[in-house]
């Protein structure tokens, strides 16, 4: 594989001020950039194919481009919101490297015409907003952010703000009107933020991992990034891997490698003893794989075509030891504590969700009810104002298709130990399959 | 900014082809192909579509996902489904989610009958449960207000009224607390949610989380007739539809009509319904009793017979004086019955404000330079001119706040009383309270570069940098300038009005122009029709000029008039000078007053009250501030023995010699027309539901020729200097008035005296917030609360006038007063 790119000696002590990283070499992407033109830019991080990195996976230079060009006030935001669960990553750039994204964010502002820019922090990440805001510091000093950027006209500020710990703030539109001092709910779309985004301004809004690749993106050039990784998934990606596996943690690897040798090779699989049971490919929000998906190779592509999807990277691996209920009902409580509220399916439907999964794990349940609930979920995907409803929907519907018998023996187990005995036939009326 | 074009564009939907116009939601457009979409949370009247609820998700050929259609705007060439299975169950679901929490109480809920959600889940929902756990409780019902009472368990969560709250009526008290399904509507802290516009959140509500404590349980939907016809309780006059069951007006909602109230009503104006069924209303005719001295009731013969006698008696000696409520027909009769019956030409609608010469107000009604209520919406800047709307004009405060948010209007304000729409204006200025000529003039020196600006400014106590700011806004900030104005800036400074609107060519555009604000609801039509005293109807010189009101109250209070002839009008309560009007009416001879409530100053004075019509029962037209003429239609019988008040005053007419020629309301209705020429052969079927504006109509060639100016602008007087003492500035809350007072409902919010101060005279006065004081100017004073008000001007107090108890009429005279506020 390649040499690491994001995470290349992350642990050397003192990377996180600006002495160590421009003794790296840090900064010199910036000066580079900033004799080029900003169409200049932009044509690498197109010909980078440099897909977001947040979960989405929209192709960065191409939001770029959908900005338009002229005098307005433009935006850049970064969505350092990272609450997705299994998701760590940008955690630990921020917290060692800090700079890389600082540097990140002045090229690409560069490029797309934006003279403010923000981060939005979520308010968890205490540490890693102390050591951005030092660097902040450190880079105005140095003379990358402010007016007249190293004598090149371009002018930036960058000001960072730290969100409270909403989710739902993660979700760019809710993000936005988190920053401008709203209630974080999700904007109807259109229009997109390109054209009205943050204070009805164009904006740009990338995942703090996709903004710190753009230095190296421009040290290398984009058609050399391009190189890297497969067809369509170019370029190196953080993953963070979690749940039941020997050592779980941060990893750098060239998009398509093996699953295989990702869980089992860099993170050592379940401990001894333990199969694993299904996995989540990227993040809790991806439907989930089972184990003969780990030969596929880990990209876009790939996991799209298994039926998930690479989301943020972040791999949770569950093992046999668990019940695939209870992380239903986890997951659950996750995504009804975070819906904003704002849409009926997602408020409605992730609450009536986990009643139903509580009423399977309290014993009071019959096989019908998982109807009910993969029904519910259809009726969720799709409908909702912003992705959180389909991000509960998407995983509980792959895991009652794929593990239906295990759900099925659970509630009959739960029966019994509650004392209700066998589940009865379901109803004459067909009202189950009403929807199904 | 102008209005948009309407062009229309071609779309399938269900296979039909529909045309509508370009920029329309899908949700509105597929209205025209006869399509029903379902909706909860759009409502075009809230702004801009937000998307929340779902249920509108339909197929659009080509996106891959359903697309909510209320806020897809319809194109050219769009092909689009409502009833495909996928959109079918996409709608079964979002109303299958909204059942979820919704307590289906509908047998026991107000709503049920009348409710969206009812409706949506029979026509688009799957007909079957399969919801098994517990629903969401909470404490229900509470008081969200004294008016209104909130059930959340029956909430969708669709934030029509947070939106209303916070985008609407930017009274921004309104918000969703918690999150996601344990979201639920209040106020931040739990405070009541009073604000003058709350009640439209109730109408808004498309379930019944949100009722009216007013109306609730008082009946459903099957047993109630709805009736439309017109507000009278302030110059908006908002179109209402009245909700009618056994003779009794139960409810007040709005009857949308963009060209007057844009669908919105004012609290009072939708519940101080609850004074026409008054415990205290004069339900038959009253004759003072010679022996008790006490007003007793007596047979409509008798009451028409005295008061006949008393006018007779005193001829041409009798005043008359109109109330904002009066229709076009009564006051029409009523100068008949003056200017023919009696001989005299006494008579006024301007509550006591000065006369102001019929070649200005020819000029003044000019149609070219007539401005709209939508023209608010779509002027470049507008320039609201000594009127607070929310008190003076309610409904206009929404549609100017609308104008600003929604189509960049630039505001100005320029008043003596700082405005609630200040926080709206690009620019705001004050001037000292009675100092409107002095202003007017300055700005008018200051547009024409006449100079003497600073000398005009020192009068106005004004600001003259701000009255430069102000020129190069009206000048430069783009063509179609409204200036809203009051009638209460009195008559000196109309010519200095009429010469900036010649400045600023207001005649020459179609969106530009000035508005009035009339002082009564229909003050304007009662001018047109000839209720004043130096013009008769259709604004046509008078063939003899008679006293003003305040000369009335003069004359009468010297012995110079007999008799005094009150059609709903209260000078006591309403008019300046108070004390002035208490003798008018003591020694005025005989006093004949038509009243539906009985004012303190009629109980010790009035000879005979006939019994007033409440505006739910009266059959005629009024005209609203921008020349629309618009009808009222009876929706309840009258109570007691009241009788229809054109026939009262063609009785009276009749017993003193005036034959009148009518023997229905509309035969007035057809003499008004005959003698207005610009109303010239409008009918009451051409007026209909929605008003038609006579500058629109041919007639309007008939208006009487106007001057052309420049206009003579006089020489204003300065205002005085405080000194020490305090310039006492007034004006009349929208809770200041008798039928909020006899409205249960709104009871807790009737105006009480309170002296506005500045923080600076606060501070000097040594007076705190809530402190009592006593305002007086000589032997007259007035008891009130201090309110110590940041943006007050320092060196004015400003007071209520028309409170129930201490009104500021007490200390207003003819010239503007200095005060003394002393701790009572």
């Amino acid at each position: 594989m390649a040499d690491k790119l994001l995470f290349d000696r992350i642990d050397e002590p003192g990377l996180d001020t600006i002495e160590v990283y421009q003794r790296r070499g840090g900064y010199e992407s910036l000066k580079q950039a900033l004799r080029m033109t900003p169409e200049e830019v932009l044509q690498n991080l197109l010909d980078s194919g440099l897909r977001g990195r947040g979960g989405a996976g929209f192709a960065m230079g191409k939001k770029v481009s959908f900005l338009p060009r002229g005098g307005m006030d433009k935006y850049l935001v970064c969505n350092a919101d990272e609450s997705e669960p299994g998701t760590f990553k940008d955690r630990e750039l921020m917290q060692k490297s800090p700079h890389m994204l600082i540097e990140g964010m002045i090229i690409a502002a560069y490029a797309a015409g934006a003279n403010r820019s923000f981060i939005y922090i979520r308010g968890e990440y205490e540490l890693q907003a102390m050591k951005l805001e030092a660097a902040l510091i450190e880079a105005r000093q140095a003379g990358f952010l402010g007016d007249d950027i190293l004598g090149s006209g371009h002018s930036q500020t960058l000001v960072l703000h730290r969100g409270a710990g909403a989710y739902i703030c993660g979700e760019e539109t809710g993000l936005l009107d988190s920053l401008e001092g709203k209630r974080g709910n999700p904007r109807l779309k259109p229009p997109f933020p390109a054209n009205q985004g943050l204070y009805q301004g164009p904006t740009l809004i990338n995942n703090v991992e996709t903004l710190a690749t753009v230095p190296h993106i421009i040290k290398m050039t984009g058609t050399e990034y391009a190189k890297l990784g497969v067809e369509n998934s170019a370029g190196t990606k953080l993953i963070s891997i979690s749940g039941n596996v020997q050592r779980p943690g941060n990893y750098e690897i060239e998009l398509g490698m093996k699953a295989r040798d990702i869980i089992y090779g860099l993170a050592g699989g379940p401990e001894p003893g333990r199969e694993i049971k299904f996995w989540f490919p990227g993040g809790s929000s991806s439907p989930v794989l089972k184990p003969e998906d780990l030969e596929l190779g880990y990209d876009f592509d790939s996991m799209a075509k298994a039926g998930s999807m690479l989301g943020s990277g972040a791999i949770i691996v569950v093992d046999d030891s668990n019940s695939v209920v209870d992380v239903a009902l986890t997951l659950a409580k996750f995504y009804r504590h975070e819906s904003c509220g704002k849409c009926t399916p997602c408020r409605e439907g992730t609450n009536w969700t986990v009643k139903m999964l509580q009423r399977i794990h309290d014993g009071d349940a019959t096989p019908m009810d998982l109807d009910i609930i993969a029904s519910v979920q259809d009726q969720i995907m799709g409908n909702c104002l912003c992705v959180l409803g389909d991000a509960m929907a998407m995983p509980l519907s792959s895991m009652v298709a794929k593990f239906r018998d295990e759900f099925e023996q659970y509630i009959e187990e739960a029966r019994e130990r509650a004392g209700l005995g066998a589940a009865p036939d379901p109803s004459p009326i067909e009202i189950a399959g009403a929807a199904a | 900014m102008p209005r948009p074009e309407r062009q229309f564009v071609t779309f399938s939907i269900d296979g039909r082809e529909v045309s509508a116009p370009a920029g329309v939601m899908l949700a509105d457009g597929a209205k025209y192909g006869d399509i029903e979409i379902p909706v909860f949370c759009y409502e075009p009247k809230l702004g801009a579509p937000v998307g929340a609820c779902r249920m509108c998700l339909v197929e659009v050929e080509g996106i891959p996902k359903l697309q909510t259609a209320c806020s897809t705007p319809v194109k050219d060439g769009m092909v689009v489904h409502t009833q495909t299975a996928r959109v079918r169950e996409a709608q079964n679901s979002v109303v299958e989610f909204l059942l979820v929490n919704h307590p289906l109480d509908c047998p026991v809920c107000d709503k049920g009958g009348e409710c969206p959600l009812q409706d949506i889940t029979f026509g688009w929902g799957r007909g079957v449960s399969r919801m098994v756990e517990p629903k969401r409780h909470f404490r229900k019902p509470l008081e969200l207000s004294p008016l209104i009472a909130i059930d959340r368990e029956r909430c969708i969560l669709c934030y029509r009224c947070v939106r209303f709250s916070q985008e609407v009526s930017e009274d921004y008290q309104l918000i969703l607390n918690e999150r996601g399904a344990s979201s639920f509507v209040g106020t931040f802290d739990g405070h009541p949610y009073v604000a003058p516009f709350s009640g439209n959140i109730i109408e808004l509500c498309p379930v019944g989380a949100l009722t009216s404590r007013a109306y609730r349980f008082r009946a459903r939907p099957w047993d109630i007739e709805g009736s439309g016809s017109v507000c009278t309780h302030c110059p908006a006059q908002c179109n209402v539809e009245f909700t009618v069951r056994d003779e009794r007006v139960l409810r007040v909602l709005a009857r949308d009509n963009h060209g007057v109230d844009d669908g919105w009503l004012c609290d009072k104006g939708r519940f101080a319904y609850q004074a026409i069924h008054s415990e205290e209303r004069v339900v038959e005719p009253l004759v003072r009793d010679p022996q008790s001295g006490e007003l007793v009731p007596a047979t409509w013969e008798y009451a028409l017979d005295v008061a006949a006698a008393a006018l007779s008696e005193a001829g041409a000696k009798t005043g008359a004086l109109a109330g904002g409520t009066t229709t076009n027909e009564e006051g029409f009769l009523l100068q008949r019955l003056m200017r023919e019956g009696l001989g005299s030409a006494d008579l006024d609608a301007r509550a006591g404000l000065p006369p102001v010469a019929p070649e200005t107000q020819r000029a003044l009604a000019a149609p070219a330079l007539q401005a709209t209520i939508p023209d608010l919406e779509f002027a470049h800047t507008v320039l609201v001119l000594g009127t607070d709307p929310i008190d003076d004009v309610a409904s206009l405060d929404l549609r100017i706040r609308k104008g600003v948010r929604r189509n960049g209007v630039k505001l100005a304000v320029a008043t003596s009383r700082p405005s609630a729409l200040d926080p709206n204006a690009r620019l705001w200025l004050r001037y000292a309270p009675g100092a409107e000529h002095a202003f007017v003039a300055a700005l008018e020196a200051e547009l024409s570069g006449a100079g003497g600006v600073q000398e005009l400014c020192d009068k106005a106590d004004a600001d003259p940098k701000a009255i430069a700011a102000l020129a190069a806004l009206l000048k430069d900030g783009g063509e179609d300038v409204v200036i809203l104005w009051s009638q209460r800036l009195g008559s000196a400074p109309l010519h200095a009005l009429l010469n900036v609107a010649a400045a600023l060519r207001l005649s020459e555009r179609d969106g530009a122009g000035l508005l009035e604000v009339p002082v009564g609801g229909n003050g304007r039509g009662l001018r047109e029709v000839g209720v004043q005293p130096n013009a008769g109807a259709g604004l046509a010189d008078a063939k003899k000029a008679g006293k003003s009101a305040r000369e009335i109250a003069t004359a009468a209070a010297n012995g110079q008039l007999e008799a005094l002839y009150l059609l709903h009008a209260d000078p006591v309560r309403d008019y300046a000078d108070r004390r002035l009007w208490e003798a008018a009416l003591s020694e005025a001879g005989a006093v004949i007053a038509h009243a539906s409530l009985l004012s303190g100053a009629l109980r010790a004075t009035a000879t005979v009250v006939f019994p007033a019509e409440s505006y739910a029962e009266k059959e005629g037209t009024i005209v609203n501030l921008d020349g629309r003429v618009q009808r009222l239609r009876p929706a309840i019988g009258r109570p007691g023995s009241v009788r229809a008040e054109w026939q009262v005053l063609a009785d009276v007419a009749k017993r003193v010699g005036l034959d009148v020629g009518a023997l229905t309301g509309p035969m007035v209705t057809r003499q008004v027309v005959a003698a207005v020429p610009f109303y010239a052969g409008l009918t009451l079927e051409e007026i209909g539901g929605k008003g038609v504006r006579w500058q629109e109509r041919e007639a309007a060639a008939s208006a009487p020729a106007a001057p052309a100016g420049p206009f003579e602008a006089g020489e204003p007087l300065a205002a005085p200097r405080p000194n020490g003492a305090l310039r006492l500035g007034t004006y009349r809350s929208i809770w200041a008035a008798p039928e909020v007072e006899a409205s249960p409902a709104l009871k807790f919010l009737s105006a009480k005296q309170q002296a506005e101060i500045s923080p600076v005279d606060a501070d000097r006065l040594g007076l705190d917030n809530g402190a009592k004081v006593s305002v007086s100017a000589g032997d007259a004073s007035v008891l009130a609360k201090v309110f110590v008000r940041g943006n007050v001007p320092a060196g004015t107090v400003f007071l209520a006038e028309a409170t129930a108890e201490q009104s500021a009429t007490e200390l207003l005279g003819e010239e503007p007063r200095l005060v003394e506020v002393r701790p009572a």
